[in-house]
């Protein structure tokens, strides 16, 4: 039984993840928020989908036993969503990685020649 | 059984197989590039021309990936679309014809102005990646691929702004419209997660049969709004907006404006279709109407002191978008109102439509035509230009078209879709229109400003050896020139058979939800 | 094709509109017609009058640069646009901030 605990963790992580966003300095952290908020996205949605004591969701002829199923559909989102998060953890830490070349820094507030 | 009926898929497959192939291309070398860019994107541009016929004679396509119809192999007893579905509505087919003709431009325009630099297969492949997303947000008919189509063209786009990444400006642009942008799409995928909590469907036809109106739909509904809002530049979230598109190469800005056109499309299928008049308060019209005035007024004012030319124009798009915002916030605020729909409410749809198709046109062609003076100059900052209208007529002339039409001037086709704007706005509230007008008139203060300072004035010494830019620039340019013209000329057949077909199948719930339940019992859309 | 757009309110016509200007241009022709011929070409007349100094070779030393142009209009809103180009920091939390801030905002005022 996990009950309403799961959600509870979704919430923590993302409110962990925009204090990340919103008051860290470091783009290197800030990536890394960014890639919290994206956990707590994924676990969200899994555990929509997820029935306590639901088998796999694959129908045989056979016959598996439970008829009760965790839902598919979820899985194949999140998986969809991992690998997107992947793509964009990936490049925003090669483009913190060349901010730093040009500016020499990885502070957000000296990464602001684009103002006004 | 016409070949027509793959038009949807193929404008998805067309762009991605060149997205695929361009690196190939290198081995060809420049000519076999270009060719390969020019081709594709003539291929896209006919393949969206032919769908956007055949949705205006046969009505709503319904496409499904991969089978016969959505319910087939389905257990029985359910009726839920299960497949990859495709739904092109008459408005989705107004979206991606604009946004192909706005695709093409940038790539014509891209061939020489890239140029000069290395790693074109890779921005070649990029930007094929972007059309992609672009494409497939505006046809697709459920919101998972809608957030998958909307990461493609954003990732794609990240790479795109940071093209030129010798450059650190562009690389803390791509950073800044990173970071905003990734936090927006994932929360339109927690968006989705919601409405699928409750209702175990991500398609959009059957969301729009089955909604109610509760917390959960709000809910999503808020993560929608702000996140699509976001991406296509509404204040106080625009500021990616001016960093990103005066970074990135001109040709790619271009048709980075029809994806912010198409999240754009996102927010209003979402509001009219999904939730329409199932909306039971006027909180969410009233929203989008406040960051639409907002937008207008904040942009424009902060684009009459820029000093940047890409970075002016910029702003002006958040200005523009403000209008449609505006326009299309009245239409939703008259929606479940028939007396009110029938007396202002679907004028200011159709303004805000008609916007669209402008905006996107000559917004396209000033960010082009500011990447004709950098190409040919080599400066950013309109205090180092002058007298460069002797030296570049063409590019002179293209300029002043665009920039006539966004101020509104007559004859051009910018006055008439603020014109309907003024009209149905004022029947809601007057200051409304008011903002409006006053937003129009400094627009045509920031353009007056970049025409003398750019264009007039005596000739500079520095710029003695400057030319007007190449044949194939020219050409991406007068693409989108000749468009301006005709919507101009024409303005009753643009209305009557670009517009209105867009505004109706908009408000038409019933019909967007029907097609594809009526494509089930004859077998699918196949 | 050649028709109207009715608005509800009022009309559009650009064929109108492209007449209005047919005829302005055709009478600023007309005017520009009446100006003297009788003027000297290559005197000092063809000159450029420069506040009766030589006019500078280069043309960097007469045009008004853009950040000049509307000064009086700045200059009058200026504490409007300390404001607001304040408002714009260039730092990218921020931007993140404003975002989650509307969204946060949009809820409260729709779910409560």
């Amino acid at each position: 039984m996990t009950g309403n605990f799961p959600y509870l963790v979704v919430g923590i992580l993302f409110v962990m993840g925009f204090i990340g966003i919103v008051f860290e300095k470091n783009l290197m952290k800030i990536a890394i928020a960014v890639s919290v908020v994206e956990a707590a996205t994924n676990l969200f949605i899994i555990t929509l989908g997820y029935r306590s004591g639901g088998s796999i969701p694959v129908w045989t002829m056979a016959g598996s036993g439970s008829s009760r199923m965790v839902l598919p559909t979820p899985q194949a989102l999140t998986l969809t969503a991992i690998v997107i998060g992947l793509a964009t953890t990936a490049l925003m830490l090669s483009f913190a990685m060349s901010i730093y070349r040009h500016y020499g820094s990885l502070d957000v507030r000296d990464v602001r020649r684009l103002r006004g | 059984m016409s070949w027509q009926v793959h038009l949807p898929a193929l404008l998805l497959a067309v762009p991605l197989l060149g997205a695929f192939l361009a690196p190939l291309t290198a081995l060809g070398g420049k000519g076999l590039r270009n060719t390969w860019f020019v081709l594709v994107s003539a291929a896209f541009t006919v393949i969206a021309f032919l769908l956007w016929t055949r949705v205006g004679s046969t009505g709503t396509a319904i496409y499904v990936m991969g089978g016969q119809g959505w319910n087939l192999a389905l257990p029985s007893g359910m009726s839920i679309p299960v497949r990859i579905l495709m739904e092109v509505d008459a408005f989705s087919a107004f979206m991606v014809l604009l946004s192909a003709v706005a695709a093409l431009a940038g790539a014509l325009f891209s061939i020489a102005f890239m140029d000069r630099f290395s790693g074109l297969e890779k921005f070649v492949a990029l930007y094929f990646l972007m059309v992609t997303g672009m494409f497939g947000m505006e046809i697709t008919g459920d919101f998972f691929n809608f957030f998958v189509f909307l990461e493609i063209s954003s990732v794609a786009s990240f790479g795109l702004v940071a093209f030129w990444r010798d450059r650190g400006e562009a690389l803390e642009a791509a950073f800044k419209y990173m970071l905003v942008s990734t936090l927006g799409a994932l929360m339109v995928l927690v968006a989705v997660a919601f409405l699928y909590s409750k209702y175990n469907v991500v398609n959009m036809a059957t969301l729009g049969k089955v909604i109610e109106w509760g917390m959960v739909e709000k809910t999503a509904l808020v993560l929608f709004l702000t996140a699509l809002a976001m991406k296509c530049g509404a204040v106080p979230m625009h500021m990616w907006m001016p960093d990103a598109y005066a970074e990135a190469p001109a040709g790619v800005t271009c048709a980075l404006i029809a994806v912010s056109q198409a999240s754009l499309y996102g927010l209003f299928r979402v509001t009219y279709t999904i939730f329409g008049a199932f909306m039971g308060s006027p909180v969410i019209p009233w929203v989008i109407i406040v960051l639409g005035v907002l937008s207008m007024f904040i942009g424009v004012s902060m684009a009459v002191i820029q000093k940047e030319v890409g970075r002016l124009i910029a702003y002006h798009s958040v200005s523009q978008v403000g209008y449609m915002l505006l326009g299309f916030g009245v239409g939703l605020l008259a929606l479940s109102d028939a007396r009110a729909m029938a007396e202002y409410g679907f004028t200011a749809l159709k303004g805000g439509i008609y916007h669209i198709v402008n905006y996107t046109m000559y917004k396209g062609l000033l960010f082009l035509s500011a990447g004709a003076l950098y190409y040919a100059t080599g400066c950013r900052n309109l205090n180092d230009m002058g007298g460069l209208g002797r030296k570049m007529p063409k590019t002179m002339v293209l300029f002043m078209i665009a920039a006539a039409a966004i101020a509104g001037l007559p004859p051009f086709n910018g006055f008439v879709s603020k014109l309907y704007l003024y009209e149905s706005t004022f029947a809601v509230h007057p200051i409304l229109a008011v903002f409006a007008m006053v937003t129009s008139v400094l627009t045509l203060a920031s353009f007056v400003k970049i025409f003398q300072t750019a264009f007039l004035g005596p000739a500079l010494k520095k710029f003695e050896n400057v030319r007007e830019v190449p044949g194939t620039m020219l050409i991406g340019m007068s693409v989108l020139g000749v468009a301006i013209l005709a919507l101009s000329l024409f303005p009753t057949w643009s209305v009557n058979h670009l517009v209105e077909p867009a505004a109706k199948a908009l408000v038409d719930q019933a019909s967007y939800v029907g097609a594809v339940f009526a494509a089930s019992l004859t077998g699918g859309g196949l | 094709m050649w028709d109207q757009i009715l608005t509800g309110f009022g009309y559009w016509d650009v064929y109108a509109w492209i007449s209005f200007f047919l005829i302005a241009g055709g009478m600023v022709f007309l005017i520009r017609s009446l100006g003297r011929k009788d003027y000297k070409q290559g005197s000092d007349q063809d000159e450029i009058f420069f506040g009766s100094n030589p006019v500078p070779e280069d043309g960097e030393d007469l045009k008004v640069p853009a950040s000049s142009a509307y000064w009086g209009y700045t200059q009058a809103l200026k504490p409007f646009y300390d404001v607001l180009v304040g408002f714009h920091t260039g730092i990218a939390t921020d931007y993140a901030g404003w975002y989650i801030l509307v969204t946060a905002l949009v809820a409260l005022l729709i779910l409560l």
